[in-house]
């Protein structure tokens, strides 16, 4: 096993991988740019490196960079993490040229999965069913609109070297499509320096299922059983679940052994996640294979008590894989909630800042990978994710209770957060009774409010607060790390 | 001793009548609650009123503080204090009538050029901040007067975007 690692990312994944490294006993080096310098991963790491300015380009972005500092810091490989240079085959190559060990697959299997049309021709040549339609990019968009009529509408048009929604566009008639290739194309070129597109049969609401995969050097393939990742906004998943409630064992049986055979097609090792949406009628269709340890790989953890970043290390320092598929057990029922500083009510706004005072909540069955803490100074210039609250109980029922439970004790205050809304999703009626499906929250939270049942007590906090503080200095009014001087205190006598 | 609160539209006037230490009498409309309450931090008190234990979570200044309540955010103002101050105030409760961002973004896209008359709700131009997307749309119907930025520009908040002059109220949109 490597003695040190470094970890090329930031907050709340930097420190969930250094939890597993401390049990591992594998020192853990963090970098960090010029606004993390308190930030949490930095603080928890056994050496930090300062990277520069806080422009992902300057800093976590930034692979010369990196290199140096896990050269200058003896470390002997790189966990990239989720995200910035995760899926990164160039980064992968270039590690590998310096005699670091990448955490993750090989480049050139991650530069194979990453272009959407090369992946579908691999699925297709081993037998894994994909969503009808084209398996080369195309620029021409009357060649796009005779596939399309062929096809039926509507149809969907995707970028081949997608993700995130960029580049994608629905399109319900001839008229159209034109104008959509156009466009679609446009922006996947600034997104992603590629203009290449490619259309899909459109699916109407299917639901979004996943399957965890690990694969040692030695041909070895396990799948982890099934997230379901249905509830999303603008395509970024905020609400995954596992086991799905859509699933049977013999439908998780079929799509477990095309996951299995996606990750074997494509020559894969290490941690994955194969990716399918299921449609109304229980047919399924490849997706994408996501070469990188997932933001939800938690609830798979609760549910099968297997370490994902555990088997990422000992995959990656050359181990085989120490189990089988039939050992693999889930228990029980895991829900994640992506905590995000957004502001619900104002169209998810991103909501950086101050956090002012803070309070995880705890319990049985209760897991909170938390990047923040009171005191920190959320950045503008990174994804907005706080925190992930994951419950885990003996069934549905219990672990959306238990969700709800923790979301309510949850207190993060001086910034917004996504809670009140993840309270309303969680007791609805259609996430209740399983109905979740990833048109899910434009059919059901449309313009959402959260019900204010508790005007009066808010009003009696005020008061109260208010006399508290004329009581006494109100010293503390200051947030938690702030420098006071005698200035602050002095109140009407400062000039 | 009185407030008066603003909470969205609504306007609350409580009636508080200090019993002893930590012990209140609070009044509203009909009804009188007996409070005794405890500060536990300086963001967290908790009270007893009728039995029932309350854990609730403050932050802000002196005129305008943000309470937690189980997992639900309410923004209570002092009335008074916020007529006082007025011109000082932020008043949360008014719409916004100019386009400026929430927070330093970056402009992706203007969506209209100058002349452009737009309707209410159209959307006006897109800004980028943490890797999202936000759309700032039209606070009201009218004609676009001045763009003041350029794609790719970073701005601050108090920044107005784009100018858009009112339609005079007694003509009707075509």
């Amino acid at each position: 096993m490597f003695k040190k690692i470094l970890i090329a990312n930031r907050g709340e994944i930097a420190r969930r991988i250094m939890y597993t490294c401390r049990e591992m006993g594998v020192a853990t080096v963090a970098v960090y740019s010029d606004v993390d310098r308190n930030a949490v991963h930095v603080l928890e790491a056994d050496q930090a490196v300062h990277l520069g300015d806080a422009e992902p380009a300057e800093s976590y972005l930034n692979i010369d960079k990196i290199i140096a500092a896990a050269k200058e810091t003896r470390a002997e490989a790189i966990h990239p993490g989720y995200g910035f240079l995760a899926e990164n085959a160039d980064f992968a190559e270039r590690c590998e040229q310096n005699g670091l060990i990448f955490i993750g697959p090989p480049a050139p299997v991650i530069r194979e999965l990453g272009d959407k049309t090369v992946a579908r021709q691999t699925m297709i040549k081993n037998g894994v069913p994909v969503i009808p339609g084209m398996t080369r990019p195309e620029s021409d968009p009357q060649t796009i609109a005779r596939e399309a009529d062929g096809l039926g509408y509507p149809v969907l048009i995707k970028a081949a070297a997608g993700g995130g929604g960029k580049g994608m566009r629905v399109v319900q008639t001839r008229a159209e499509i034109r104008e959509a290739c156009l466009s679609a194309a446009s922006e996947a070129a600034s997104a992603f320096g590629n203009g290449s597109i490619y259309l899909e049969k459109y699916l109407a609401r299917p639901r979004h299922i996943e399957f965890q995969i690990l694969a040692d050097r030695y041909g070895n393939v396990v799948h982890l059983l099934e997230r379901e990742c249905s509830i999303q906004r603008r395509h970024q998943k905020i609400i995954e679940e596992t086991p799905s409630p859509a699933m049977t064992p013999e439908l998780r049986e079929r799509m477990g052994k095309a996951a299995v055979a996606a990750a074997r097609a494509s020559g894969y090792v290490n941690a994955g996640t194969v990716e399918f949406l299921l449609d109304r009628d229980g047919s399924f269709y490849f997706l994408e294979v996501n070469t990188r340890l997932q933001v939800e790989h938690p609830i798979t953890e609760m549910v099968t008590g297997i370490d994902i970043v555990r088997h990422q290390l000992s995959i990656a320092a050359g181990d085989p894989l120490n189990m089988v598929q039939e050992e693999i057990q889930g228990r029980g029922h895991a829900i994640e909630c992506r905590i995000y500083a957004e502001d619900p009510e104002q169209g998810f706004y991103p909501s950086p800042g101050k956090i002012t005072y803070m309070k995880e909540p705890s319990g049985p069955g209760i897991r909170n990978d938390c990047g923040v803490y009171a005191g920190f100074q959320v950045p503008v210039e990174y994804d907005p994710i706080l925190s992930k609250l994951i419950a885990h109980a003996e069934n549905r029922d219990a672990a959306i209770q238990r969700m709800i439970q923790a979301l309510q004790a949850y207190v993060i205050l001086g910034i917004r957060t996504g809670i009140p809304f993840l309270i309303d999703v969680l007791r609805s009626e259609a996430f209740v009774t399983g109905e979740t499906f990833t048109d899910f929250l434009i059919s059901n939270f449309v313009d959402w409010k959260p019900e204010r049942t508790a005007a009066d007590m808010a009003c009696i906090a005020y008061i109260i607060d208010d006399l508290a503080g004329q009581n006494k200095t109100k010293v503390s009014s200051a947030g938690a790390g702030e420098i006071l001087s005698p200035w602050h205190s002095l109140g009407n006598w400062r000039r | 001793m009185h407030y008066r609160f603003k909470m969205s539209e609504e306007t609350l006037t409580y009636g508080v009548d200090p019993v002893k230490e930590n012990h209140l009498k609070v009044s509203t409309g009909e009804k009188t609650l007996d409070v005794s309450y405890t500060v536990i931090t300086d963001h967290h008190v908790h009270w007893v009123v009728d039995g029932v234990g309350v854990n609730a979570f403050v932050t802000g200044e002196k005129g305008e503080k943000t309470i937690l309540i189980r997992g639900v955010s309410y923004v209570v103002c002092d009335a008074d204090r916020a007529e006082r101050t007025r011109k000082g105030a932020r008043d949360l409760t008014r719409l916004p009538q100019v386009i400026t961002p929430p927070m330093p973004s970056v402009v992706i896209r203007i969506m209209v050029a100058e002349g452009d008359s737009v309707q209410k709700g159209d959307s006006v131009i897109v800004l980028t901040a943490m890797k999202m997307e936000t759309t700032l749309t039209a606070p009201f119907p009218g004609r676009v007067t001045g763009i003041n930025v350029s794609v790719g520009e970073k701005v601050m908040p108090g920044k107005i975007l784009v100018d858009i002059e009112k339609e005079p109220e007694d003509t009707q949109s075509t």
